[in-house]
């Protein structure tokens, strides 16, 4: 009788909707506080000057680094919600998603070599 | 009670003569621009704009970001353009995009977890006033070594 049992696959994307509100509301924090800083002052969000000094504090990085991991999760993972409204074919489905996979994991890693790039002025800064 | 007492046969004269109006899928578009709108389907259809142009966004500031490895001089020379008065006011309206994303994302995660779909058209308008004030602090922010000079 079960006719409407989700089938084209295991996963009914209850674990995603979770994931895309909990992304989210981290994102809020993320992306608001990211603005401020780099419009606190005209230097801030557009020289290198800045970008060095900040990236001298290890947990700047990380910030970074989780910035970019979230945002391209909860972005990308929107877009795919956004497909799932359509009908679409099996092939179609799996096209899709790999060409989301590949991507996202392109720019995170181009964004993670971008931050790792960035060099310590002195020995000691790496400490903090 | 004695309303109540009609034949179950006499109920289907009442029901009106009306027909189901169904999504008519050949003209997808027009069906999109002109079935009723209230506040959650405008909300629908904004938060989806903003999303689609902030992970669009993304891949563009990765890609404008990658001179950092070239290191001071290439990074300076990239975003030189970005900050002439017209990206200064295009980095100003992407805000308004991240405001309308960020609190009508949180009215989403109220209306599903906070029991927030008793009142989401008052937390709609609320995000409106709220993302108007915000919006425009940024821009006080943003634009204040401009606005010195102009009182100065
Ligand atoms: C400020 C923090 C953010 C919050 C609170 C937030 C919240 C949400 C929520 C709750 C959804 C799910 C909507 C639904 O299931 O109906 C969503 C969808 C989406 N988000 Fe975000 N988000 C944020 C930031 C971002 C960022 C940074 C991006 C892009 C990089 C993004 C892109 C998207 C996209 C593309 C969708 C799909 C839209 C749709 O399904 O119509 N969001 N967001
Ligand atoms: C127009 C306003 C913005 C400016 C001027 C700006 C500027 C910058 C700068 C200079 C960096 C370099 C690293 C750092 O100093 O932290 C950076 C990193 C980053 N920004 Fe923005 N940003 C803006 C808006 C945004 C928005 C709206 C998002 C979210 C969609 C975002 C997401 C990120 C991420 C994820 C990183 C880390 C990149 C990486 O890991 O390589 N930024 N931003």
């Amino acid at each position: 009788m079960l006719k409407y049992k989700y089938k084209s696959s295991k996963d009914s994307g209850s674990k995603s909707w979770v994931l895309q509100r909990i992304t989210g509301l981290a994102l809020v924090v993320l992306m608001i506080g990211h603005y401020i800083l780099m419009h606190y002052n005209p230097e801030s969000g557009h020289t290198y000057g800045a970008v060095l000094n900040r990236m001298q504090h290890s947990w700047y990085r990380i910030i970074d680094l989780t910035f970019i991991t979230l945002a391209m999760y909860h972005g990308l993972n929107g877009i795919w919600n956004i497909f799932r409204d359509y009908k679409l074919k099996q092939w179609a489905k799996l096209s899709i998603i790999s060409a989301l996979v590949i991507l996202g994991l392109a720019f995170t890693a181009w964004g993670y070599s971008i931050i790792f790039s960035i060099p310590y002025i002195n020995s000691v800064a790496g400490a903090n | 009670m004695e309303k109540d007492t009609k034949s179950p046969l006499e109920i289907p004269n009442e029901v009106p003569d009306f027909k189901i109006k169904t999504f008519d899928q050949k003209n997808w578009i027009s069906e999109n621009l002109h079935y009723k709108k209230d506040s959650g389907s405008w909300a629908w259809i904004l938060h989806r704009i903003t999303g689609i142009a902030l992970i669009g966004y993304l891949f563009l500031h990765v890609y404008s970001l990658s001179p950092l490895t070239k290191g001071e001089i290439a990074f300076n020379q990239m975003m030189q353009s970005y900050t002439t008065p017209f990206f200064m006011v295009v980095e100003w309206l992407l805000f308004a995009f991240v405001l309308f994303h960020s609190l009508n994302g949180i009215r989403i995660v109220i209306v599903d977890w906070a029991d927030g779909a008793k009142y989401h058209k008052q937390l709609y308008k609320l995000s409106w006033v709220l993302g108007i004030i915000l919006f425009l602090a940024m821009g006080a922010l943003m634009f204040s070594h401009e606005i010195k000079m102009l009182f100065n």
